[in-house]
């Protein structure tokens, strides 16, 4: 039986990937989220990503032991804020990173430390499009999904080496989710959104187990076009989006 | 060059004490924040408006910016956000306070100081300072991402604020600052190739007050050896 652990799964991304784990008989689910479960589940911790309180954390530390060691941990919740960035209330903004990137990080510190990431097992970070294409308009929310990437990148090959721990960076563009709808300009097409429980799909399925994955064709462009040129990109994200944000 | 108002976070030490100097030897007015105590910072520390404050909680990072308003009469001409921690280690032997610390120095308090500052930057220059750690570092990954994340921030700001305020960012490479031993890394052969903080200091300052080039830079090797405008200016370093 494989354990998961997602974080953020009443909504989105997280959501598809809850159903599509619980739908599998081998696999049993673990959720953190913001949220009480709708349901009532009892495979649910509803814990606050983005608090700075220790004891909450200590909370969640006692809470996943009697859960783990995790086969695959998928760290998917994050927030948004956007418009100019000046216009946006500091506190949004700080949220903004505290849920998703401050919070990731305490998550795998407890993971490493309590011995719950099994060996053999994968840590998935899920980051965004904006890695390669800059994200004018949601400057926080940039600096944090950079941040989770970078943050991907570095624990790598300490955690292949030191636990058989692989890890993924996954870069979706804009998925036809709840929080994509809040914070999508004015009139932008949801037809052109990747569906989420395609991408979950892509997660769970993931058989070679490459580090980076950019769901869906689209993205995969943009993600090149910014690779090689990276301000150009950032510069037609500002005149596409945002412009029609603000 | 017409003497501009040069604010500096993280000015008592390393790199921003450079910075400090740099930007006084080439006439400007600094106002500067650091971590030390007016009584801890060297002998020779210039004689300018100090103020000694921690940016590692919210009211830190506001009381800084309060100060660099009413210091600077509400006109900045080019803000460089400095101030950073950051510790050599893995992520095994991180603590949950060091990791809070290392995002609230390194990432909130820069989004904090560039929001608060956004009316006194209007027509100047905001520069953040990175690290070359941004693309990632097994041996500091928290660090690395702190600068990963100013430097994805940054990016969005640039294009936010084109126009109005140059913003950039700006990755130095391996410098000789002494950061990397308070960090808590062990000396080896390779410092000999660390590049000297005093030359660094002044293709940052130029690069950060240049109005043309991209917004996100790393300053390194090529950059420092062979800086444009230091052969353009007189009684430069």
């Amino acid at each position: 039986m494989a354990r998961v652990l997602i974080t953020g799964g009443s909504s989105g991304l997280g959501q598809a990937l809850v159903a599509q784990c619980r739908a599998q008989a081998d696999m049993s689910v673990c959720v953190v989220d913001i949220a009480p479960p709708a349901d009532g589940a009892s495979d649910w911790i509803t814990h606050d990503m983005g608090t700075r309180d220790a004891d909450r954390w200590d909370a969640l530390a006692d809470a996943l032991t009697t859960q783990g060691p995790f086969d695959l941990v998928v760290l998917n919740a994050g927030i948004n804020a956007t418009g100019r960035y000046e216009q946006v209330p500091l506190a949004a903004h700080l949220a903004v990173a505290r849920v998703n990137l401050l919070g990731p990080m305490r998550l795998l510190h407890i993971l490493l430390h309590k011995n719950l990431l099994a060996s053999g097992g994968r840590v998935v970070f899920i980051s965004s499009l904006s890695v390669f294409t800059g994200y004018p308009g949601a400057a926080s929310y940039a600096a944090s999904k950079d941040g989770l990437a970078c943050l991907a990148r570095s624990l790598r090959k300490p955690l292949r080496k030191a636990g058989n721990v692989s890890v993924q960076l996954v870069c979706p563009g804009p998925m036809d989710t709840p929080h994509a709808t809040r914070h999508a300009p004015e009139g932008a097409r949801a037809d052109r959104r990747i569906d989420p429980a395609k991408v979950a799909r892509m997660i769970l399925a993931q058989p070679d187990r490459r580090f980076l994955l950019v769901p869906g064709a689209g993205a995969r462009m943009a993600a090149a076009f910014g690779r090689t040129f990276p301000q150009t990109m950032t510069r037609i994200m500002g005149k596409v989006l945002f412009r029609k944000l603000t | 060059m017409k003497a501009k108002l040069i604010f500096v976070t993280g000015g008592a030490s390393g790199l921003g004490l450079e910075l400090v100097r740099a930007a006084r030897r080439n006439g400007h007015r600094v106002i500067c924040t650091g971590r030390r105590g007016a009584q801890d910072l060297p002998v020779d520390f210039p004689d300018i408006p100090y103020l000694s404050c921690d940016l590692a909680s919210e009211d830190g990072a506001n009381k800084v910016a309060d100060w660099a308003i009413q210091n600077s009469g509400g006109q900045i001409d080019c803000a460089l956000l400095n101030a950073a921690d950051g510790y050599f280690r893995p992520m095994t032997l991180e603590t949950p306070d060091a990791i809070m610390r290392v995002l609230s120095v390194n990432l909130d308090a820069n989004m904090i100081l560039a929001h608060r500052l956004y009316p006194a930057l209007s027509g100047g220059h905001l520069a953040l300072i990175g690290s070359v750690a941004h693309k990632g570092a097994a041996g500091m990954p928290v660090y690395a991402a702190s600068k990963a994340a100013l430097d994805g921030f940054g990016r969005a700001l640039a294009e936010e604020w084109r126009g109005r305020t140059y913003v950039r960012v700006l990755h130095p490479g391996p410098t000789a600052t002494g950061m990397a031993e308070r960090a808590g890394r062990r000396p080896n052969a390779a410092d000999k190739l660390f590049l000297a903080a005093r030359p660094m200091a002044q293709a940052v300052l130029d690069a950060a007050l240049a109005t043309k080039g991209r917004d996100r830079q790393v300053i390194s090797y090529g950059r420092v050896l062979f800086n444009p405008a230091r052969w353009l200016r007189k009684g430069a370093a």
